[in-house]
């Protein structure tokens, strides 16, 4: 599979500012993202994951992910067959690895599957690539045996994709790391800075104020995955989630180093740099938020229907007008602001990172959207207004 | 590494100046290859790099036969090498628009790890340039890239000698390793001068929040070939095998 998935989404609703002395904000604070932590852990990535993942298999796509061009139905109409048989080769080697009788014509290729699964169990489903041509495209879940263009005996060429792991256990993975990560530095465990500096507090409020929008933005992109996101597609390869997690897990490191440094130095510019940075982060954080709620609102549950999404009355998703992907946008804004709150260069080159793959998606995106839709509107650029 | 590297037959069958791919096997795909101008062009920079590579050959040689030594030659052909060197950068450029059928992302890192000794250690730390490992290195690199070059431009203009295949994918047993601890040596030898110096690092705290240790980045490159050599090696006994064997079948039928 060769999704491409949003790494940079989501944003997390702010809350208030900080109880008087910095400390107990900080204790505060951590507990209160310790606990939330761990209990959405818990519930996540456990039963609650798997079943989470099962019930958004059949839902609708995700406007965010996928870049993959629009795939009109193979609505050719093959003999009405009465009971189909299929058999199963592989696609390398030619070998007849299974032969179905008595399979319904209107069977999906999800019901083959899982017949599939029977006469080879390791193959579990999300695994199995089946096709007509060996070289040619993978079927879809929903196709139906009798649509597609075959004879009595339908042939299809099977292709392992691999192990498999669930959408959602990525990214909960991804996003629970940098959370807990950041804290393992702001709390200053041993080990990372000098002995003398174990547990100790910074005495400088933009540090905690990072603390906190680093720590909700991760809370916000954990919530968003359990409650919001809707997954085309339920599964990618094994192998992307040490990719994945090495990025988000060993940028999160390193930026945590730098800001929660007891040799931290504070924003040239003082309070003043600190406050336009925030408002920017805020902002972005509510636009990004507002824009996923929107995607999600573009298909009801279940049904496939594909549309372009359009500006709402949450003046946040007004940037539909200029940009196809404005949860991009607002994302790119959000690290942008967080690198001038902290004055961090690694969380400048983080926020660079993030932007080019953001664009690559972006504008895969966009090209989807143009191929699909005749009538996309011409202004919107994919990522930068009149830019990019 | 970045000898092996750029010796290494990563850039597919080997034609990395330009693909006319003609003198290879007959089994393998004809690829279409650069336009005419792009095919003109190509050798005339093939043809420059070889003359250049020759040029610091002729040039150790020289320096040799008058110091009586082999010590510190590198003096003698340090701006060659570092022209000649830092010009196949435009080998990356060469990937990215298409006239060269390489990965730009496998060219990019041979050519900037070569790019890189020769700038940020050995023209940086001056102590290192009268070490007798930087004329290993330079020995390995000059004689597999007066080949390397020769055989694309053979290759652009369809007419590839055999002795230049063989040469290509053969030397590169002993080059490579010769390089590569040329190489490994040189960066040692720079170390206690890196760190001595503070060269090219940055420490806590600075209005950037940002720190680098450039004795600690080298030492990580010298760890990094540890995985990536025998692959590379590897990789190029495994292509040797198939260009030269190939070729044999081919001679058979003629």
């Amino acid at each position: 599979m060769s999704i491409q998935k949003p790494h940079l989404q989501g944003t997390p609703a702010l809350e208030g500012g900080c109880p008087p002395s910095s400390e107990f904000c900080g204790r505060l604070l951590g507990g209160s993202v310790w606990g939330s932590f761990i209990f959405s852990w818990a519930m996540a990535v456990g039963p609650l994951g798997l079943h989470l993942h099962r019930s958004r298999q059949c839902q609708g796509r995700h406007g965010l992910l996928s870049s993959t061009a629009a795939e009109f139905d193979r609505a050719s109409p093959a003999q009405s067959t009465s009971r189909g048989e299929v058999e199963i080769l592989d696609a390398k080697t030619r070998e007849k690895l299974c032969f179905l009788d008595k399979v319904e014509p209107q069977a999906t290729i999800a019901e083959i599957k899982n017949l599939f699964t029977k006469s080879h169990p390791q193959w579990y489903p999300a695994r199995q690539s089946l096709r007509l041509d060996p070289k040619g495209k993978s079927l879809k879940d929903e196709d139906v045996l009798q649509k597609l263009p075959v004879g009595t005996t339908a042939t299809l060429y099977f292709r392992d994709l691999g192990a498999q792991i669930s959408w959602v256990t990525v990214f909960l993975t991804e996003y629970a790391g940098p959370l807990f990560i950041y804290l393992l530095f702001y709390f200053r465990v041993p080990f990372i800075y000098g002995h003398k500096y174990d547990f100790t507090s910074s005495r400088h409020t933009v540090v905690h104020l990072a603390c906190i929008c680093h720590s909700f933005h991760y809370i916000k992109r954990l919530l968003e995955t359990l409650f919001v996101h809707r997954f085309s597609h339920g599964t990618m390869p094994l192998r992307n989630i040490f990719k994945n997690c090495t990025y988000y897990w060993g940028f999160a490191a390193w930026m945590a180093y730098y800001i929660n440094h007891p040799l931290y130095t504070p924003p040239t510019y003082g309070a003043q740099q600190v406050k336009l940075a925030l408002a920017i982060f805020v902002i972005c954080q509510l636009g990004n938020f507002s824009i996923h709620m929107a995607l999600r609102d573009l298909r009801p549950a279940g049904s496939k229907t594909r549309k372009i999404p359009y500006p709402t009355k949450n003046p946040f998703t007004w940037l539909f007008l200029l940009v196809s992907c404005p949860n991009y946008t607002y994302e790119v804004g959000s690290w942008i602001g967080f690198a001038i709150m902290t004055q961090c260069l690694p969380v400048a080159l983080f926020s660079l990172v993030g932007f080019t793959q953001m664009t690559i998606w972006a504008k895969g995106k966009h090209r989807s959207y143009l191929k699909e839709f005749r009538d996309y509107p011409p202004l919107r650029m994919p990522i930068i207004p009149f830019l990019l | 590494m970045a000898a092996a590297a750029v010796t290494a037959a990563t850039r597919g069958n080997g034609a990395g100046g330009g693909r006319a791919g003609a003198g290879e096997a007959s089994g393998s795909r004809k690829k279409k290859g650069p336009g005419p101008l792009a095919t003109a062009y190509l050798v005339i920079y093939n043809v420059v790099m070889t003359a250049g590579w020759l040029v610091i050959a002729v040039g150790l040689v020289r320096a040799y036969l008058a110091k009586g030594s082999y010590h510190s030659l590198y003096y003698s052909i340090e701006k060659p090498l570092k022209f000649f060197q830092t010009g196949a950068l435009l080998e990356i450029l060469h990937c990215a628009i298409g006239i060269v059928p390489s990965s730009v992302v496998l060219t990019s890192f041979q050519v900037m790890s070569r790019v890189f000794l020769i700038w940020a250690v050995t023209h940086s730390v001056k102590e290192v340039q009268s070490e007798d490992s930087v004329l290993l290195f330079v020995v390995a690199w000059t004689i597999t890239e007066i080949i390397r070059y020769s055989f694309y431009t053979f290759s652009l203009l369809n007419h590839l000698p055999y002795l230049i295949k063989w040469a290509r994918y053969t030397l590169f047993i002993v080059l490579y390793p010769m390089g590569v601890s040329g190489e490994l040596l040189t960066v040692y030898a720079a170390l206690p001068f890196v760190r001595q110096a503070g060269l090219y690092s940055i420490s806590l705290p600075n209005k950037y929040n940002f720190s680098f240790d450039y004795y600690t980045f080298l030492i990580l490159m010298m760890i990094s070939y540890i995985p990536i050599f025998p692959q590379l090696y590897f990789h190029m006994i495994h292509q040797r095998r198939k260009v030269l064997s190939h070729t044999e079948e081919h001679k058979k039928f003629e």
